[in-house]
């Protein structure tokens, strides 16, 4: 892989596409809208804007794959399982999905029930085969999904992660058909997509892939045209997992990228807090309808656990939690006179009142109530391109004020104390649900409204320092322009981890390692760019969940001998549970699943270092902000005119283009030498509780 | 008059304490019936022992769980810091015998804040057969009984009282797992509990969380004015109790606002019920209490209200003692949690679709459809121990605007399946067949969701038991809509077919497959006329 330091992340998000260009000269950060109707237009805009250069590499994060599934245009897709377990999606996991509802509105299926085919055939757990499958059968069965017109055929035959003869046998044969009857027809396999165990998990995971494959593929194929006229060669996507993937690889494994909307983002505040020196961090990323909270622990922490609209995706994802609170979260009062915020969202059109676009009905939102307590600052909202109205804010908020009897800066104040609550529980879920003390964390919001509630949600939960990046609306873009390349392998193999030695580590690991290997170095990488990460799932034998074990050499290492012991394994597994759930036992394990991370490295940027300025931070105005029951006096800074050195003191607020951050006091910050704002609560005290 | 806004914020606080309680049991339990299908709920109640908030797991453990923190109290007079009484006598706080729970006072800086209860089914406690789900005549046949004791007094845990239950389990090492897990999840409801305390004062907690209540009350009242002064009766039956008792009735008259006053808006009166009965569907007071609290909660259809004691404040419950509602010691009643509870919200709901029609839907399965597996020590040699318990989804009733969900659990329990894949590596077991039973639900203007049928074989000699009801009485359609089809057990031995009854238990051999056909749910309306 080219090593020469140029590269281009383009974010495209519901409202703005967001640009980052990285070159030895450093950064350079465009925005544009959105092109709707056809996404890679705005994209080769932003890249002719910036004249990024065609050798440059171009990394993407989008969204196609999920907002087709989510919209329901994904291809037609065709479902093959084993005889007698054809409604394997219908009947899910058995469970409805709300508690206390007597009537559900029918559900969306990615595999309609007419294109479910079934072939007799079984396999054992131990990879045996019961009974073997009959490939007329099966040439019959693929023949009727192409007569009822499927373009995409995902296969989930039981067990076949432990012997996939069959489903590659029905791969082939599917193959062929579509060749003879010159169809296009996408193929995938359980075996290849998630060779592991649960098939309903595993089959809806193979569903949705080929529901979504063809239609990013599409995408892909016009952007990689348009991008070959300007002479870039390769294109990357971003995976769910947090690492990228060749375009090609990404549209044979579309469902890698479905939750891949937050991934880029926490790449880009991992490499921002790791220059400033963190690497505990708490991370949120709050946007128009939602907020995503992560947590990291000197790593990127990954689950396996997603899913999107109830249909598992049981690919790696980064481990993040959303909460439906965001800048255009709404406010109402419910039936019993409970102030409610969200989950409906004013979203970007028509937005918040005061963008002055929802007429006289427009609801008062959570941005709308930061405007009223002087908490964004109507002159400089989106680099002042914008002026927000702050009467037609007032307008929104009489009626709920005037229902509840109260003032509309209470309303105001109680809107923002409840959309706070709602993300620290968040953050509550992210860290301590997971066994980690907040306290020992540095909160990193970003998105455009975080940094406006970033040192509330610290008090809350006693974080006591928060950075807040230079460029906290594009972190994603930011991201991409770093993310390595990372495919992931894995295998259920269930054996009892007594009678395991480091021979049967060898043998599992084997396939996995020649598939990753090769996959590499077809994307160009050399051996001394490759890395390879060794896991393993363990759980206590009864158990039904996982640990992953991260392990740090492969079994043919020199150093494994200790490493895959038994009881070295065993300790590693009494080592997480303990630290997740707080107690452990000595009891008999299984190894449930190898797994292997193929990282292929890009070379990690520097941005350098400024000098610190002697100078004192100028305000560029000044305004009232209210905390607590009083309007204080507060100073205004522009960021793009803070420099390294620069100290502040709380009650402040500091504007950009893409974001405000609120200083409320009890907090001094420092301006660190990339001009990251890093905030502490003033004399070591802990700040007051919101 | 509450703040709004910190009523709110206190809500969704309170309801994230057992929402962490139950993540925490639910994750480091030991039993697939815990951690995989999550048969299992969490609790926090106020000073005076009313509930102020539950995780929605399972609803049948709804209006039990109260009367278990009272059965404490009862027992104790007070629980002191650091206790955690342990329960499942059904006649003092439980249901049925498998579900365990434990109750904790929680304290902070001397004040008493309230309690906080977890109940668990475990898969096995003993008792005539494997999985404790037996068909038996009186309790003591059921497993071992374990009244409100002190399972740590001020801290120390009793160990001697661990060792007496897991001694009387088949399954003492998962006994032990899934009682350390509910005991973590004690903790966690504990100190989280605590820590609303230190940061809202001990005070204005204890303030919010009768606010809370009566805010519940305020949105059921709102609810219950809506129905038509009078009263509306309905009857269904159980098809048998295992021992030859067929056609057993499961009255109910619901009467809307009996009194001027207004303080109980609604009485609910299971008078004319059948009398306790030999076999196990029996069902305690408790359950009864979770089938009308279910019912309840459902009609105000708005998931934004907490589930808590402020729901039942207008309502008052007739069970009279010695009915198949309201059974007497030393009755057996390990169906009653799963069975008849079923029957009792059917009964409720054809009830409330007079008092509200167009709300309620048709009759669902009505059934969980239990099946137990299992080999003691005794079955032969080189034979493990195992007991595999499971229950079956079906076909829910249809509504007025959509047909019934197909396949799934029904009204009182919501436990995820176990994967077939997780199953056959855990036991000496391969499912066969496991697909919808079409064409099972219904007919009407809506029809109503498809049962389910699942077939296992046995690849070991084991126990069998099966509590499973509507195999003789069809879920009933509403307003023209069609019942939905009955059930249907079956044993094959090689090519031989044998209908089994609804409850049984029996001895199969290796290579014996047992089929589980489970009920369609009621269509809703007058099938569309067809047009010529």
């Amino acid at each position: 892989m080219d090593s020469e330091l140029c590269s281009v992340g383009v974010d495209i998000g519901g409202t703005f596409t967001d640009l980052v260009y990285r070159t030895a000269q450093g950064l350079r950060v465009h925005k544009l809208l959105t092109t709707r109707q056809d996404e890679s237009l705005a994209f080769l805009q932003g890249l002719d804007a910036l004249e990024v250069a065609a050798q440059a590499q171009v990394a993407h994060g989008t969204t196609v794959a999920t907002n087709a599934l989510l919209e329901h245009r994904g291809a037609r897709t065709a479902l093959i399982v084993t005889a007698g377990f054809g409604d394997i999606l219908t009947i899910g996991r058995q469970a409805r999905p709300a508690l206390y509802r007597l009537s559900f509105a029918p559900r969306f299926c990615p595999a309609p029930e007419e294109l479910t085919g079934e072939v007799a055939e079984r396999v054992l757990p131990t990879g045996e085969i019961l009974l073997a499958l009959d490939p007329a059968e099966a040439r019959r069965v693929v023949e009727e999904c192409l007569q009822r017109g499927a373009e995409s055929l995902a296969v989930c035959l039981l067990f076949s992660f432990a012997n996939p003869q069959h489903e590659q046998m029905i791969g082939e044969i599917a193959a062929q058909c579509a060749r003879e009857r010159q169809r296009s027809l996408f193929v995938s396999l359980s075996s290849e997509i998630l060779p592991e165990y649960r098939e309903f998990e595993r089959a809806s995971t193979t569903v949705l892939n080929a529901y979504v494959a063809p239609i990013l593929g599409r995408y892909l194929e016009n952007l990689e045209q348009g991008l070959l006229r300007r002479g870039h060669r390769s294109l990357w996507v971003m995976q769910s997992s947090g690492g990228i993937l060749s375009a090609n690889a990404a549209r044979r494994e579309a469902v890698r990228s479905l939750l891949s909307g937050p991934a880029a983002g926490v790449t880009g505040a991992f490499h921002t807090a790791r220059q400033a020196g963190f690497d505990h961090l708490i991370t949120f990323d709050m946007g128009g309808t939602s907020t995503d909270v992560s947590l990291l622990d000197g790593a990127i922490r990954r689950t396996s656990e997603g899913s999107v609209e109830g249909w598992p995706a049981r690919t790696p994802m980064m481990d993040i939690h959303t909460v439906g609170a965001g800048g255009g979260s709404i406010a109402w009062v419910d039936s019993g006179g409970a102030l409610r915020v969200g989950p409906q969202s004013a979203g970007s059109q028509p937005g918040p009142a005061c963008y002055g676009r929802g007429g006289s009905e427009a609801p008062f939102t959570v941005t709308d109530a930061n405007l009223l307590l002087g908490r964004l600052h109507p002159d400089y909202f989106l680099g002042g391109r914008m002026r927000l109205d702050r009467a037609a804010a007032q307008r929104s908020a009489a009626p709920l004020a005037d229902r509840l009897g109260m003032s509309q800066l209470a309303l105001a104040r109680g809107v923002i104390r409840i959309a706070n609550a709602h993300i620290e529980q968040a953050l509550r879920v992210i860290s301590v649900e997971r066994g980690f003390d907040p306290r020992a964390f540095t909160l990193l919001p970003f998105g455009g409204a975080g940094p406006m509630h970033a040192l509330d949600l610290a008090a809350a939960l006693h974080i006591r320092q928060v950075l807040i990046p230079r460029y906290p609306g594009v972190l994603s873009a930011l991201g991409l322009t770093l993310a390595d390349y990372v495919k992931d392998y894995s295998q259920t193999v269930m054996w009892p981890l007594a009678q395991t030695d480091l021979g049967l580590f060898r043998q599992a690991f084997a396939p996995l390692l020649q598939r990753a290997a090769h996959d590499l170095a077809q994307e160009g990488f050399q051996p001394a760019e490759i890395h390879f990460e060794p896991a393993v799932d363990l759980r206590y034998k009864g158990q039904s969940f996982e640990l992953t074990i991260a392990l740090e050499v492969l079994p043919e290492d020199s150093s494994a001998g200790a490493i895959y012991q038994p009881a070295a394994l065993a300790a590693r597994l009494f080592a997480a549970h303990q630290q997740r759930y707080g107690y452990a036992v000595t009891q008999a394990v299984e190894v449930v699943t190898v797994r292997l991370a193929g990282r292929g490295l890009r070379p990690q940027a520097e941005e350098s270092a400024l000098p610190a300025s002697h100078a004192a931070a100028k305000a560029a105005a000044h305004t009232e902000i209210l905390f607590d029951d009083h309007f204080l006096p507060a100073a205004v800074y522009a960021r793009e005119h803070l420099q390294p050195g620069h100290k502040l003191q709380g009650a402040a607020m500091i504007v950009q283009e893409d974001a405000t951050s609120i200083i409320p006091p009890g907090w001094s910050g420092q301006v660190d030498e990339r001009l990251n704002l890093i905030f502490r609560p003033t004399n070591g005290t802990e700040a007051a509780d919101a | 008059m509450p703040d709004p806004v910190l009523l709110e914020i206190l809500k969704n606080l309170l309801s994230a304490v057992a929402e962490e309680m139950g993540v925490t049991l639910g994750r480091t339990a030991y039993s697939p019936n815990i951690k995989e299908r999550r048969d299992y709920s969490c609790a926090v109640f106020d000073a005076c022992a009313d509930m102020v908030a539950q995780a929605a797991h399972i609803p049948v453990h709804l209006g039990a769980m109260p009367l278990s923190v009272q059965a404490c109290l009862q027992r104790f007079g007070r629980l002191e810091e650091d206790d955690i009484a342990i329960l499942n006598d059904p006649f003092s706080g439980g249901s049925h015998l498998p579900d365990i729970t434990l109750v904790s006072p929680v304290y902070w800086q001397g004040d008493l804040l309230g309690y906080v209860a977890s109940r668990a089914h475990h898969a096995d406690v003993g008792g005539i057969a494997p999985g404790s789900m037996p068909l038996a005549r009186e309790l003591f046949q059921e497993g071992l009984i374990i009244p409100p004791v002190k399972l740590q007094r001020a801290g120390v845990l009793n160990e001697a009282l661990l060792e007496l239950i897991t001694r009387n389990t088949r399954t003492p090492a998962e006994r032990l797992g899934d009682l350390s897990a509910q005991i973590a999840a004690q903790h966690v409801g504990i100190r989280r509990l605590q820590a609303l305390a230190e940061r809202y004062q001990v005070g204005v907690l204890s303030e919010y969380m009768l606010h809370l209540q009566n805010y519940a009350e305020t949105m059921m009242r709102r609810l219950l004015a809506e129905i038509p002064a009078g009263r509306y009766t309905f009857r269904d039956v159980l098809d048998d109790d295992g021992f030859g008792h067929t056609d057993l009735p499961i009255c109910v008259t619901v009467i809307a606002h009996p009194q001027k006053s207004q303080e109980t808006m609604l009485t609910i009166d299971f008078g004319g019920s059948a009398p306790q009965t030999e076999g196990g569907v029996n069902a305690v007071y408790a359950v009864t209490l979770s089938a009308v609290f279910y019912v309840l909660r459902c009609l105000l259809a708005d998931d934004s209200v907490p589930t808590n004691a402020g729901i039942f404040r207008p309502v008052q419950v007739i069970a009279p003692p010695g009915t198949l509602v309201n059974a007497q010691f030393p009755a057996s009643v390990a169906a009653g949690n799963v069975e008849t509870s079923q029957r009792i919200t059917d009964v409720l709901l054809g009830a409330f679709a007079q008092a509200l029609p167009g709300r309620v839907p048709a009759a669902s399965q009505g059934t969980m459809n239990n099946l137990t597996i299992g080999a003691s020590s005794t079955a032969g040699e080189g034979q493990a121990r195992f007991a595999y318990y499971e229950t079956i989804g079906g076909g829910m009733g249809a509504s007025a605007t959509a047909s019934g969900l197909s396949g799934a659990h029904v009204h009182m329990t919501n436990t995820l399946n176990t994967p077939c894949e997780a199953l056959e590596y855990a036991y000496p077991l391969r499912v066969r067949e496991y697909h919808l039973r079409r064409g099972s639900g219904g007919a009407g203007a809506q029809h109503g969701g498809d049962g389910l049928y699942r077939e296992i074989e046995l690849l070991a000699d084991a126990t069998v038991t099966i509590l499973s009801e509507r195999r003789a009485h069809a879920p009933y359609g509403l307003f023209g809509g069609q019942d939905g089809a009955p059930g249907e057990n079956s044993h094959f031995e090689g090519e031989t077919r044998r209908i089994l009854p609804g409850k049984c238990s029996f001895q199969a051999r290796r290579g014996d497959r047992i089929g589980i056909a489970t009920p369609g749910g009621g269509g809703y309306g007058d099938l569309p006329q067809e047009t010529c």
